[in-house]
């Protein structure tokens, strides 16, 4: 009997309320926060697989510019983002960048500076040799790219997000689609079929009307992708990819953190970024905050006299149509804005 | 100790349940701009009933809204810019098809009376386009951008042919601009003039759309609004005495704008509403309000919105009346999304 007595009090304790509600609230936080991560779990798998890329810019070789690996902004002082866009529908297995947008950020004073690099400028390549600047990825992917960009304009790049095709129609789709005036009737008689098509190397005729519209991802794509018959040709293109992409971004400032998963499925093995997860998180801060009036799009074009670049074609490119550049007019733009 | 592991137990389907809330939970907090999806107008009520019958398009389907209710018309098809005829007993509209699209006339309630062009070819570069039909005043002409010739890049020339007549009589009545996409949204006026949208690009690059007029075919066209106001969607009043236009003055955003209207000359414009997303103006019957596309909150999508006008007399008896806003615009329908590129047909 004298036993018992120990034992039973032992085991009134450890049924004490005050333990069992602890428990209780223990195992409570615990499988909430599996619910939570089970959520979060595709934002995670793309995390550690799609951000965070290593790149390994080769050193320059031009006196004067220094490439420094990416990432190495700190948090909260002004970085440079270089967008890439490129096919990624198969027809090479290394795609030409169609599109690539250099963009500095200031989180400080929530200033974006965007300038729109064309993609048949003729320039050295980091990779040896010159051809347009759009082979640069294609020749040695990201690092490349940006090593080539950073040669050639003179800028620091500090980290580098690649979008394919797919992934824009369907990000546009996700988001509902997007609001934007189109300037002025975009028709092409040869405009690429090659988005969910056996043959990749067809073309088709596309009529984006003018006005203000609700565009859907495929109507998006046609009005930022069609080049040949606008006079301004990738110019032209270059000013609404940015049109575009600022209208992603206002579509965008409705999204909260609980969308993430929804997001990610969208751009799985459509997006490619340096950017860890901390600088994203940044990122998307910024976006949500700044406004339109402190957004400066810049565009290099084309024009007989007194602008940055011009027109040229024959046997010393290759017979490609590429565009020369006047370094001295294009490196005071980009000094003015990336500094 | 058989107590506690019953409790155990009895506790993991209470975990289980509460993860799995949590999970839900989360799902309920996306963002609703995003979720939002858009309905179809017949599954909507307009807020508010407007005077008359209106024809509007969403996702390439027709519809009618008459007493505060939509009906859907016509038969199936990527429909588009429905106008109506003078005497208002028939329609003409565009249907896309393939790389191409075509005029077709039909009666109000969306049956098709006949195929105006045909503009479809096996051959990708034979295939046109046609927009932006209209009626002359006397209903003898069908007026409308067609992408001929395509000799220097595709752009859209004005043409007319007869309503009861063949493609083949269809005549160019502009010379636009290449590679700019061309002169869309033709107004044929009573006198035989033309007023009409052309595309330009100026010497920095920039593109511009501005309002002409033309006093007959192939003649030189007058520019009645500037480059820096980037006017388009011109819409001619009742009484052919105001032009009613959206001007973005080269920003993202745009003003509705109204500008007495001589025949020949537009007076100084008067600006209703500014800093929004404003597409298609139309005059109501009366001529005493727009209507007009814009979006709803952020979710983007274009709804009809209403905007009665009050007409302020002015001295000059030589110009005309000036509007000006005598209440906020009205809201008439929610939760669509209707064509913003396709001005509502309104009699």
């Amino acid at each position: 009997m004298t036993g018992q007595g120990p034992a039973r009090r032992r085991r009134a304790s450890r049924l004490h309320p005050v333990r069992v509600a602890v428990l209780t609230l223990f195992c409570l936080v615990l499988s909430g926060t599996a619910g939570a991560a089970a959520y979060f779990f595709p934002v995670v798998v793309a995390g550690v697989g799609q951000t965070g890329q290593t790149v390994v810019v080769p050193p320059s070789r031009s006196p004067g510019v220094q490439a420094t690996p990416a990432p190495s902004a700190a948090p909260g002082t002004p970085f440079t983002v270089l967008l890439l866009g490129s096919d990624d529908d198969g027809k090479n297995q290394s795609p030409l960048t169609q599109s690539m947008i250099l963009i500095r950020v200031e989180p400080a004073t929530k200033h974006v500076t965007m300038l729109s690099i064309p993609r048949d400028l003729w320039v050295p390549l980091s990779t040896g040799g010159s051809a347009k600047i759009d082979a640069a990825y294609a020749y040695g992917g990201a690092a490349a790219a940006i090593a080539t960009v950073e040669r050639n304009f003179h800028v620091h790049i500090d980290e580098y997000a690649w979008v394919g095709l797919k992934g824009l129609i369907k990000l546009i789709d996700r988001l509902g689609g997007v609001d934007l005036l189109v300037t002025n009737p975009v028709l092409d008689d040869a405009y690429p079929d090659d988005i969910d098509t056996k043959f990749l190397y067809g073309y088709k005729r596309v009529a984006v009307l003018p006005g203000f519209q609700h565009l859907d991802g495929s109507h998006a794509l046609q009005y930022v992708r069609s080049r040949h018959n606008d006079i301004n040709g990738d110019f032209g293109r270059s000013a609404r990819q940015q049109q575009v992409l600022l209208a992603i971004k206002a579509k965008a400032s409705t999204l909260n953190v609980a969308d993430l998963p929804d997001i990610v499925d969208t751009l799985k093995g459509n997006f490619k970024t340096s950017m860890g997860l901390d600088r994203i998180r940044n990122l998307l801060g910024v976006a949500t905050a700044f406004d339109l009036a402190n957004v400066k799009q810049v565009v290099l074009y084309a024009c007989p006299s007194g602008c940055y670049t011009s027109y040229d074609h024959g046997a010393a490119y290759g017979g490609q149509s590429v565009v020369i550049p006047h370094w001295s007019m294009v490196l005071a733009v980009t000094k003015a804005n990336f500094p | 100790m058989i107590l506690r592991r019953i409790a155990a137990i009895l506790f993991l389907p209470v975990m289980l349940a509460f993860g799995s809330g949590v999970y839900l939970y989360l799902g309920t907090l996306k963002s609703k701009v995003v979720q939002s999806r858009p309905v179809l107008p017949i599954a909507t009520k307009p807020k508010f009933v407007l005077p008359g019958t209106m024809f509007v398009v969403q996702e390439g389907r027709l519809f009618k809204l008459e007493a505060g209710s939509f009906t859907e018309i016509g038969p199936g098809g990527d429909w588009s810019q429905p106008t109506l005829t003078p005497d208002h007993t028939r329609l003409v509209a565009v249907m896309r098809s393939g790389f191409s699209s075509d005029l077709y006339l039909l009666d109000l309630g969306g049956h098709v009376l006949k195929r105006l062009t045909k503009n479809d070819s096996r051959y990708i570069d034979l295939n046109h386009w046609a927009f932006y039909p209209r009626i002359s005043p006397d209903g003898a002409n069908v007026v409308y951008s067609f992408d001929s010739p395509k000799t220097n890049g595709v752009d859209l020339s004005v043409w007319s042919m007869p309503l009861n007549g063949a493609q083949s009589q269809a005549r160019r009545l502009t010379d636009p601009y290449y590679y700019t996409g061309g002169d869309i949204s033709p107004i044929p006026l009573a006198g035989g003039g033309l007023l009409f949208v052309r595309h330009s690009i100026d010497p920095s690059t920039a593109v511009h759309s501005r309002i002409y007029y033309q006093s007959r075919a192939l003649a030189i066209a007058k520019p009645l609004t500037t480059e820096a106001d980037d006017c388009s969607q011109a819409a001619l009043s009742p009484d052919g005495t105001q032009l009613a236009m959206v001007c973005s003055h080269g920003k993202q955003t745009a003003a509705l704008e109204v500008a007495p209207f001589t025949g020949t000359a537009l007076g100084p414009p008067r600006v209703l509403l500014d800093g929004g997303l404003y597409a298609s103006p139309a005059w109501s019957p009366d001529g005493k309000a727009l209507a007009y596309f814009a979006p709803q909150g952020q979710a983007g999508h274009f709804q009809l919105w209403w905007l009665p006008l009050a007409v302020t007399p002015t001295p000059s008896p030589s110009v005309a009346p000036t509007p000006t806003p005598a209440s906020a615009p009205v809201q008439v329908t929610e939760g669509v999304d209707l064509s913003a590129t396709s001005p509502p047909a309104w009699y």
